[in-house]
């Protein structure tokens, strides 16, 4: 029964669905940018310590080497690495090491590794990932996998890390992008019918590459299909352009409204290129020896308020407390008010207006 | 205070709550506005502090999919934010359901009004199944106790399929169909096995033409023989466009049962094949501001419970999502004077009740 629906969507609702995701819509950046969102957040960061060790000891902040930008992040991306070997360790699967590699990534484009150290919040981002990728395992058996790990060591940081990713989960991956185009490859008219088996080799270092491309800004800068075909070129640079040349040859049919006009040919290779050169440069584990070096000038400038036991850190948890009380203090004055006459106002007294419900209404959190 | 607790906190002002509107162990949901605009809202609160793995995957889930899924019949997140242990999700304000609508005796629906819910359902539920997102779990309300559930669980669900694909939506889209006809719950088993006993007797024993191997799934237990009774022996009024849909959503074999995009007429390739059935007088759907809404007030109700059944492990072919739920419907509101005695009616696939299925 063919008929017209008189209440469709416009096609306009129909974008693909990778534009409409909160990867699209809030995680990309240019190079530029990038670079500028970290030496921000590098700036304030020492600002703001620097102003923490002159309150308590004045004078003692000149003396101190912070981290740069860069050695923050040559930080960041070891424990990537490191995120790589915990996963090959629990065997956990593709997805749950890529998606805790960007969990980190994106971290730390809100945080300074002064304030968290990526050794913590690497602990974090990977459970959390376990569990947003549908791979959940108990707290329990991780932190027995992982030396000197509690549980808190884990938990503690869990909001903190999940409202740095503006609690946006959902991770589109470059492996699966590859895997997408390997599958479209053998369906090519010219592919031979046993190609996967007697060319896997081809995919396998493919999947090589996409794995050095998460220790690099790639998956900021391009989508998870420019990465992908960026990896199969770099081992099979005449089947990149085939697949390629499949999609320019597919005309795009006139009611297919939704699709976005192609890129030119000339803006992929581009695009292709710099993926390239971005996984050749940087697509490597740091040396263990820099990572060691910026390891130990971190422990001198660490944030103090974020060190148990120092001045700072009493000193900040004290402020929270007696804010807390004041509260408290606060809600218990508003409740007598409220409790003078058990049978309510005199006639003609302002009614108390009824509040709005507190936030973090102890009763409610039982 | 750090950035980020800065920006946490920034999102937790600018969100009132007001009246506490349900309750149950796991989470409250409250009434509320938007501080800026006075827009309404409702806020579900999840308490995560009681759990020993830290977020549980439940709420994981809800908002790893509602922070993806925009479109105007499936409820909107409009906003998360963490307060101590506490993780607040800012839903789009839904004040009624069907299942209100269908036991509200002094409302009449016309076709018109059930071709209009339905193909919102149908709308939101393709959306969801182009976004590689199973619904898996249809009520006509969250407020409803689990076993509600089992009366729309497709008969492979029932028979321990382990392996099941958005076909378990329709089916469950066909029982809800069914029951906007009768206003009254179409196939209503008491037991998981007086399920598939009161589906079979309804729709007739599936034989092995009609579904090949479901003899062969886990579960399967031979449940008695019933003869087919035609659809037209209980929905005496409905047209043969209608029987015929609904036919089509309640087949046997989950791989012949119609597609959402199929329904829609939203698939890629080609015209509709069924669009809500047409029958004269009544061409056009109603428009959403004529729909029947109740008049009752809302009153505070218990929030179904996490009912144990959810399998962490388990993985569908290529799709794990399950976010939790329930189908609403609902229209805007015509003016403001409305508000205080009517209220509007969900139009909205909501995503955000705890309900663990298959």
């Amino acid at each position: 029964m063919p008929s017209v629906d008189n209440n469709a969507s416009p096609p306009s609702t129909k974008k693909p669905l990778y534009e409409a995701s909160t990867q699209f819509k809030n995680w990309r950046y240019s190079p530029d940018h990038l670079a500028h969102i970290r030496s921000t957040l590098n700036e304030a960061a020492v600002g703001v310590i620097r102003k923490t060790f002159e309150a308590y000891e004045p004078g003692s902040s000149s003396n101190v080497s912070f981290v740069t930008a860069d050695e923050e992040h040559l930080l960041v991306t070891f424990y990537i690495h490191k995120i790589g070997q915990l996963c090959g360790h629990f065997r956990f699967p593709e997805e749950v090491e890529a998606t805790a590699a960007s969990y980190l990534k994106r971290f730390y484009l809100k945080n300074t590794v002064m304030d968290w150290h990526p050794k913590n919040v690497m602990l974090t981002a990977l459970f959390l990932a376990t569990k947003t990728t549908n791979n959940p395992i108990s707290l329990d058996a991780y932190t027995s996998h992982i030396p000197n790990t509690i549980a808190s060591d884990v938990l503690d940081l869990e909001f903190l890390v999940a409202q740095s990713l503006r609690f946006e989960f959902a991770v589109w991956h470059a492996h699966r992008a590859l895997w997408g185009i390997w599958l479209d490859i053998q369906n090519l008219p010219n592919t031979p019918p046993d190609f996967a088996k007697t060319e896997s080799a081809i995919y396998d270092s493919a999947l090589t590459h996409v794995r050095a491309a998460r220790l690099t800004d790639a998956e900021f800068i391009y989508t998870p299909s420019q990465i992908a075909l960026a990896c199969i070129s770099l081992v099979a640079p005449d089947l990149a352009n085939q697949w390629l040349e499949s999609k320019e040859n597919t005309p795009i049919p006139e009611s297919r409204v939704d699709i976005p006009p192609r890129p030119s040919s000339t803006a992929i290779s581009a695009s292709l290129e710099a993926i390239r050169n971005m996984i050749t440069n940087s697509g490597k584990v740091p040396h263990v020896e820099a990572v060691r070096e910026v390891d130990k000038r971190l422990k001198l400038c660490k944030n103090p308020e974020k060190v148990v036991g120092t001045k700072a850190y009493l000193a900040r948890k004290a402020e929270a407390e007696k804010k807390a009380e004041e509260k408290r203090n606060k809600k218990v004055e508003g409740q007598k008010a409220n409790d003078r006459d058990p049978f309510g106002q005199e006639l003609g007294e302002p009614a108390a207006k009824p509040g709005l419900v507190d936030y973090d209404d102890e009763s409610d959190d039982e | 205070m750090d950035a980020v607790e800065r920006e946490n906190s920034d999102r937790q002002k600018s969100w009132a709550k007001e009246q506490k509107v349900g309750e149950g162990t796991y989470a409250v949901v409250y009434r509320g506005r938007e501080v800026s605009t006075g827009r309404r809202v409702a806020i579900k609160k999840i308490k995560v502090g009681q759990f020993k793995d830290g977020l549980d995957m439940s709420a994981i889930r809800e908002v790893k999919y509602l922070r993806e899924l925009k479109h105007q019949n499936v409820i909107e997140l409009l906003d998360v934010f963490s307060s101590k242990t506490n993780l607040n999700l800012v839903l789009e304000f839904l004040d009624s359901d069907l299942e209100m609508i269908i036991k509200d005796r002094s409302l009449v629906f016309l076709p018109a009004d059930i071709k209009s819910w339905m193909a919102m359902t149908f709308r939101g539920l393709e959306f969801c199944h182009r976004n590689f997102v199973l619904h898996r779990g249809f009520k006509m309300t969250c407020q409803v106790i689990t076993p509600v559930l089992r009366w729309y669980r497709p008969p492979e669900l029932l028979f321990g399929s382990r392996f099941y694909s958005s076909a378990v939506d329709i089916w469950s889209v066909g029982c809800i169909f069914a029951e906007l006809m009768l206003r009254t719950p179409y196939l209503a088993g008491e037991s998981d096995m007086d399920q598939l006993k009161t589906i079979f007797r309804a729709l007739g024993t599936p034989t092995e033409q009609e579904w090949p191997g479901h003899t062969k799934l886990p579960d399967y237990v031979p449940v008695g023989q019933f003869p087919k009774t035609p659809l037209r022996d209980l929905f005496t009024a409905a047209s043969a466009d209608t029987l015929n849909l609904l036919s089509k959503c309640l087949l046997y074999e989950p791989r012949k049962r119609l597609s959402a995009s199929e329904v829609c007429g939203c698939c890629s390739y080609g015209s509709p094949l069924y669009i809500i059935p047409i029958s004269s007088p009544f061409r056009y759907p109603s428009h959403p501001s004529k729909l029947p809404k109740c008049s009752t007030q809302m009153a505070p109700r218990p929030l179904e419970e996490v009912d144990g059944n959810v399998d962490m492990a388990g993985t569908g072919p290529g799709v794990k999502a399950a976010a939790p739920s329930k189908v609403k419907l609902k229209r805007k509101l015509t003016s403001p004077a409305d508000e205080s005695r009517t209220r509007s009616i969900a139009r909205k696939l909501d995503f955000t009740k705890q309900v663990n299925s298959p």
